[in-house]
Order: structure tokens, then sequence, then C-alpha cells
């Protein structure tokens, strides 16, 4: 063989020449070695070497990698296979003490087969114990069901017991003789209550118990393509696409081409189009709310009242008003059964659906200018209620959480999850704070613009991923929520941003509201087929809270 | 137009003369003597609010020299004041983060408006005028 030393110690010529022998590692390891006789064959079998490594990095252990896909190919189903490969490789999947162990239970030897867990080599003396309980345990309550109560509790007595881990187990157990045997006495012949599991799953349990080393864990291969697939996720900053386009074949990138970036639309023409004007408020709309099956729209006139419309007809459903004090803000509860409004004499007040008032929650609640969100569960509400601080209300613990900022805040939008609140403060600047649990800091975005309006921010993208602002500059800014980098600055508008929407099903779609008067849809730049296709999926899926100073 | 931001104050409220957008506090008054600009009287206030600031400026005043930017109100546009960012003068410090407003340009917690007095600006010893 050539460039083989002859003073290189005779294992290592060995060594390559069997990787000669095979080939190329990056080929199929199950190809027919290119020089096929059969004593190269045995050469190779006894001269593999246990801590022999393929792959590029040299950390990959080829006789583990050979089993765990044998492993795969058994519970794909691919029985033949998987011997084959086997005996191909001439690495077995268990040791010759493992096959005989998954035999004996499999066959209901219990006491062979706790002997032989004895000597399959396990260092943990807490692990043969727990083994051999299950598998006595085992034995117990097939005894149990086959009728065989003095048999049982000579196992339970003699074998059992000083297994037991607790004296709650074994009494847990006699229980069982007893129970057993009051069934039998009132008499139920046919129906006999399986107590013992089935052997496989017996079997399954052992192996969770056992060692990797021992016994391969059952859907390894699955495991690690995963784990190699969700850090490719992870890893992919610009990652904005569905889950099920991640294929085995290239490492799953994003690029900035999966964001909106290109306006679809301007105005009402061609996809989206004008469905209603909604009329009768006598003062500006200062927010929207979708209940959750999108047919009802709630709409607040500031310092006015809440309307509620139904979408499909556009029909004004119902009017809320107190006499007095104006409202100034508006949400659905979940259920879809009452309605929650901030009123400017500082107070949160709730009806139901027919206008009756049923509860208000008085005290310095929210601003005059303040969002108002209500969690999926219906029970913790939360308004602006300080200039620089945001009340989390629990109205069913009647428990208050408070988060304080260092500036004016100016608005703020839940996550889907419940878990985030993205906060929009005077700077300008938006910061994320994890309100599930303790309450803190995660994130801040800048590089938007904001000296006078109430600029609106929200989540998006795939997994929320995104955060998206409106900016006093014309342009939609958008940041990769983790990494708090700005990715993105869309320009089209030719005035203030205030508002954005990313559309919660079509990760690809966002919609932007200005002092230009127009709404824009923004795509993503490539031309694929299947984006518009997902485009008509949605029909109320974006909702969108729209400053805008004329009364529909 | 987009939906103006801005902070409703309570209390004795000094607002915008032109638009009646909210400006400061009575309580937050630093000084009532010491400020004039060119239309009369100012004040010196600890904080200020809905106003947008213009772009930094050095200015020679009386006190000496100052890195200052003019102060806009929200609702309306009109100047309506500045707001000291450093002072080079060690004594002149405490001003830093501190906003001045034109007696002029704001309406007072009753109300009332001022009238602009020029012959009182020019005279009073250890005072800011905005231009020399």
């Amino acid at each position: 063989m050539g460039g083989v030393e002859d003073d290189e110690p005779a294992s290592k010529r060995m060594k390559l020449a069997c990787r000669e022998l095979k080939g190329n590692p990056n080929d199929s390891l199950l190809s027919e070695p290119s020089f096929g006789s059969s004593r190269d064959l045995m050469a190779r079998l006894l001269q593999s070497e246990e801590d022999e490594v393929i792959g590029s990095k040299g950390v990959i252990k080829k006789v583990e990698f050979v089993q765990i896909i044998a492993k795969a190919l058994y519970s794909l189903g691919y029985k033949k296979s998987g011997a084959h490969l086997e005996e191909e490789s001439g690495i077995p999947l268990h040791s010759s003490a493992v096959n005989m162990f998954m035999h004996q239970i499999l066959d209901g030897n219990w006491g062979e087969s706790v002997a032989t867990l004895h000597s399959i080599g396990l260092k943990d003396e807490s692990t043969v114990k727990s083994a051999s309980f299950l598998i006595l345990e085992q034995k117990f309550f097939e005894l149990l069901d086959g009728g065989k109560v003095m048999d049982a509790l000579k196992t339970l007595r003699t074998e059992i017991a000083h297994l037991c881990a607790s004296s709650n187990q074994l009494r847990e157990l006699s229980s069982n003789l007893v129970s057993f045997s009051h069934g039998a006495s009132v008499g139920s012949s046919n129906q006999v209550n399986l107590r013992a599991k089935s052997r496989p799953k017996l079997l399954q349990e052992l192996q969770e118990l056992l060692p990797p080393t021992i016994m391969v864990p059952e859907r390894r291969l699955e495991q690690l393509v995963e784990q190699a697939l969700t850090l490719q996720r992870d890893a992919c900053v610009f990652h904005n696409s569905l889950d099920r386009e991640i294929s085995l074949y290239t490492d799953h990138q994003c690029g900035r081409d999966q964001i909106p970036s290109r306006t679809l639309q301007v105005g009402t023409n061609g996809e989206v189009s004008l469905k209603h004007k909604l009329s009768g408020h006598h003062k500006p709309v200062s927010s929207v709310s979708w209940s959750s099956d999108d047919g009802k729209l709630l709409t607040c006139g500031v310092e006015e009242s809440v309307r509620c419309w139904d979408v499909s007809s556009g029909e004004c459903l119902h009017v809320y008003e107190k006499s007095g004090p104006g409202l100034v803000s508006c949400g659905w509860s979940p259920d879809g059964k009452s309605i929650f409004s901030g009123v400017n004499d500082r107070s949160i007040c709730m009806w139901d659906l027919d206008g009756k008032e049923v509860e208000n929650w008085k005290g310095q609640r929210t601003l005059r200018i303040s969002d108002l969100e209500i969690t999926r569960d219906g029970k913790q509400i939360m308004s602006i209620f300080k200039e620089t601080a945001i009340l989390l209300f629990d109205r069913e613990a009647k428990s208050e959480r408070v988060i304080e900022e260092d500036q004016t805040i100016t608005s703020f939008s839940l996550s889907r999850d419940n878990r985030y609140l993205l906060v929009n403060l005077v700077g300008p600047e938006i910061h994320l704070w994890n309100i599930d649990g303790d309450i803190n800091l995660v994130a801040k975005y800048k590089g938007h613009k904001r000296t006078r309006f109430v600029i609106k921010s929200c989540f998006g993208g795939s997994e929320q991923a995104f955060v998206a602002s409106g900016s006093e500059d014309s342009q939609v800014y958008i940041w990769h929520r983790g990494s708090e980098e700005l990715i993105g600055k869309l320009s089209g508008h030719s005035g203030s941003v205030n508002c954005v929407s990313w559309n919660p099903v079509n990760p690809h779609m966002l919609a932007s509201a200005s002092d230009d008067g127009t709404i824009r849809i923004w795509g993503l730049n490539s031309h694929l087929q299947q984006h518009k296709k997902l485009q008509q999926v949605h029909s109320n899926g974006g909702s969108m809270a729209a400053a805008y100073n004329g009364r529909t | 137009m987009g939906r103006l931001f801005v902070v409703n104050l309570e209390g004795k409220i000094y607002s915008c003369k032109h638009c009646r957008t909210h400006l400061a506090l009575c309580e937050d008054i630093v000084s009532k003597v010491s400020f004039h600009s060119r239309h009369g009287k100012a004040y010196l206030f600890s904080k200020v609010v809905n106003v947008t600031m213009g772009e930094k400026e050095e200015r020679m005043m009386m006190t000496g020299r100052h890195t200052v930017v003019d102060i806009f109100c929200v609702g309306c546009g009109s100047i309506v004041g500045w707001k000291y960012e450093t002072a080079h003068e060690k004594s002149q410090k405490y001003k830093e983060g501190k906003s001045v407003l034109e007696r002029f340009k704001v309406s007072g917690p009753d109300g009332s408006s001022y009238w602009a007095n020029h012959e009182v600006s020019q005279l009073i010893a250890g005072s800011d005028a905005d231009d020399v």
C-alpha cells in the first residue's frame, strides 16, 4: 500500500489498510469494499478498533454511529435491513448478554433475566436494583392476573420485599393482593382487570432505565437530527419561514429575503380591498379590537363611546357609553361575552354585550392615552396608568403588578403567548419586557424616529421573532427580536408611519398606516406564487389599530 | 395627522398660549426672577412636558457660555423657550437639564397671559437673555 512507512507500528499500518479497503470515508458505509475477498473481510472484522472515528472532525465513533442507524432501521420497521447491517458491519446492536436479556424478558423468564442483569455490565448498583424490581413486579402482576395468588404472595415476600425503595411501595403491592382476592370473591369471572403491562412495554421501561452504553436508546438518531435542525433554526437570524419548509438536504438559513421588504399594494387596489366603511363615531377613532373569532370589531372614539360592529355586514351592533365621562380605549374579553374599556376618569369598566355595565374598577388604572390589553385567559388587564408605568391587573386574583420605566410611555402591545410586553417610549425607544413570572427587561430596540405622535409597534413573523414599528421619518422599522439588530427599514410612505400590524397567520405580510393617508401592504421581494396562495388564506388575520384623524 | 402624544398634568398648569397643550407645573418652577427672553420674563422649570427639541447651539448669555436647545410645543410647533444642555461655567451647572419657558408664550395657571415688556429684559444683571 503506497504511502505507508515500514517502521510505523503494525496496528497503524493495518488501520490504514482497513480504511483503504473501505474506500473514501464519505462513501456510504453499506457499500461493498472494492477489494472484496473474504480474507480481507475477515481481517477487517478482526481489526476494527473500538475507538475508530468517522467524519471530518473525527468526533463520531464508528461503532456508535452504526448502532444508532441499526436502531433507527429497526424502529422504522426495517428488521431485515437492521439485521443485515449488523451482520455486514460486524457491529452488533446489542451485546450477546443484552440480546439474551431481551429474549428472557419477552419470554417471561424472570429469574434468568434478573441473573443476566447482573452480568450485563452495570456499574450502578441502584440501577440493578430498580431494574430487578421492575422485572419482579411484572412477575408479580402476571401471577396475579393468572390467578396464582399464593405464588404472587411468595414472590412478594421473598424476592420483591428487599428491593422495595420504601414501605409504601411494599404496601401498595400488597394491597393488590387484597383487592384481587376481593374481586375474585365478588365473582366477576370473565372480565379480568389485567394489572400487568405488556412485556414489550416492560422492555421499553427497562431500556429507559439502563444506561445508553448498554442499550441504545430508542429514536436516538431522530433526536440527533432534530437537535441539528433546531440549532440551525435558532442560528437562522432572519428565520421567518414555516417549519415544514426545513429540509435535511441543506443547512437551513433564511436570508433577508424572508422578511417583508416590498410594497405589494397601496390603498385599495388588488387583493386586499376595502370591505366596509364604518361610520358613526363623531370623534377620531383611537383604537380597534378584533373579537377572537374575527367576527366583530370594537372601535373607540376618543373620549366618546365604544362601538361594536359586525365585520361581515358592516352594521353597528351596539354603542357603549357612559353618561358623563368619555371612553378612551376598548378590548374584547377572550370569550367574546364582555367588553372592556378605559374611561377618561382613570377607571376601567366592563360591559356585557347588551350594554349593561358589569364591573367598574376605580382608581388610577388608565390614562387618557393608553392601550388596553387583555390576556387570553381573560384574567389580566393591562394599561398605562402613570406617565412611566404600566399596570398589570389580575381581576380574578385581585392582584396588581407594575412595570416601571425610566421614560414616558406612549403605547404598548402584548405578545401572542401573553408572556411579553412591547413598550414604546418617548425616546424614542422600544423596550421588551418579560411578564411571565418575574417582571424583567429583556431587550431594547432603537433607531426609529418619534417626536410628536403615538407611534405603534408590534410583534410579528414566524414565532413572533421580529419587532416592527412605525416611525416619523416615513419608514417601517424591523428588528430581530432576539438580537435587537435592526434588519429592515421599509421605505415607501411619504408621511409619518403611525401604526404597523404584522399578519398573524402569514409571516411574510405586514401592513402599515401613514399620515400620507394610505395603508401599505408589504410582502417578500420574490415573485413566488406560493406566497400569493398564503395571502388568500387569511381573512381577518391582520388587525390594525390605525390612528386616523377621520371619523371612520 | 397621526395621534399627538401628550402628557396631561394635574395641578397648577402652564400651557401653550396657542393650543393649550400642557407644558409645566407651577410646583416645578425653580426660579421666577432670574430669566429673561427678548419677550420679557421667563421662568426656569425643573420639568417640562410635551415639547420637542431643536438643534444644539452654543449661546453666549449674560452668565456665560451655554449649550442650549430651543423647545417647541408638540401641539402647534411654536417655540416656547429653551433647555440647558450644558453650562460651561461651574456656577451655572445647576441649570443643566432644566428648561426655561417664556412667560409670553404660555398661559398661566389662572389662564392669564403676559404682555411683553421689552424694557425690563435689558436691565437686570445676572439674567439670561436668549440673545446678547
